[in-house]
């Protein structure tokens, strides 16, 4: 990984929607609400679930203003459905 | 508490879980295995599921359920595996066993804990039809 950059993970439907499952966003931002964009730009199909989505940071659940930082691993979550 | 949280590749040996949670401080061993489903839609049906897992954010998870689940009740083994990878009709998909000195709260620590993986374990089921797939929840995939 490049220093400096959040890699992003994708799972379930949200990586068939983004066609991989993971990414790199190398960009000056503080917080999941200002990464998301990136994310998005980088992978427009996700658009459509966005408000389906949780996201975690470092395997934690994170909300839209908690903070992220180089280094970190961000982890798109649609739905849970295990059982 | 004794007992084990897992996420494993291969068929769950729920026989043994159950083994391992009999002891002689418990009368009661509440088991609870979910199992895959054949459904069907006109000239469709299931053929499997298939799961996935972000790890190790979802055993994490399964710990900590364990760890509600003996605060909320007298539980003294509590097992919980799930299982990723395809998994054919009837097949466990996931087992709960409890172990409590008594039935009522073995029975309700083994509701709680399923009710709470399908709220915060971060696990996804693919359903896999004859005619396409879907993602479980999220209504994507490619069926018709």
């Amino acid at each position: 990984m490049t220093q400096g950059s959040i890699r992003v993970l994708f799972f379930g439907a949200a990586a068939d929607r983004a066609g991989v499952r993971e990414a790199e966003v190398s960009a000056d931002v503080a917080t999941l609400d200002e990464l998301w964009p990136l994310v998005e730009q980088q992978h427009p199909d996700l658009s459509p679930m966005r408000g389906t989505l949780a996201f975690a940071v470092n395997g934690e659940y994170a909300r839209g203003g908690d903070r992220v930082s180089p280094g970190d691993e961000v982890a798109v979550l649609p739905p849970v459905s295990g059982g | 508490m004794a007992g084990s949280f897992a996420i494993v590749e291969e068929p769950i040996d729920v026989g043994g879980l159950v083994s391992a949670a009999q002891r002689p401080d418990c009368g009661a061993v509440s088991t609870f295995v979910g199992t895959t489903r054949i459904d069907e839609s006109d000239e469709a049906s299931v053929e499997y599921l298939e799961y996935e897992a972000y790890r190790p954010m979802a055993d994490r998870k399964l710990e900590e359920i364990g760890a509600e689940i003996e605060e909320r009740w007298d539980a003294r083994h509590v097992s919980i595996v799930h299982r990723i990878g395809r998994v054919d009709p009837g097949e466990a998909s996931v087992a709960i066993v409890v172990a409590s000195p008594r039935r009522g709260p073995a029975f309700e620590a083994s509701r709680y804990a399923i009710e709470r993986i399908k709220e915060v374990v971060p696990i996804w089921k693919r359903e896999v039809w004859s005619d396409g797939y879907v993602w479980v929840g999220s209504q994507v995939g490619t069926r018709s």
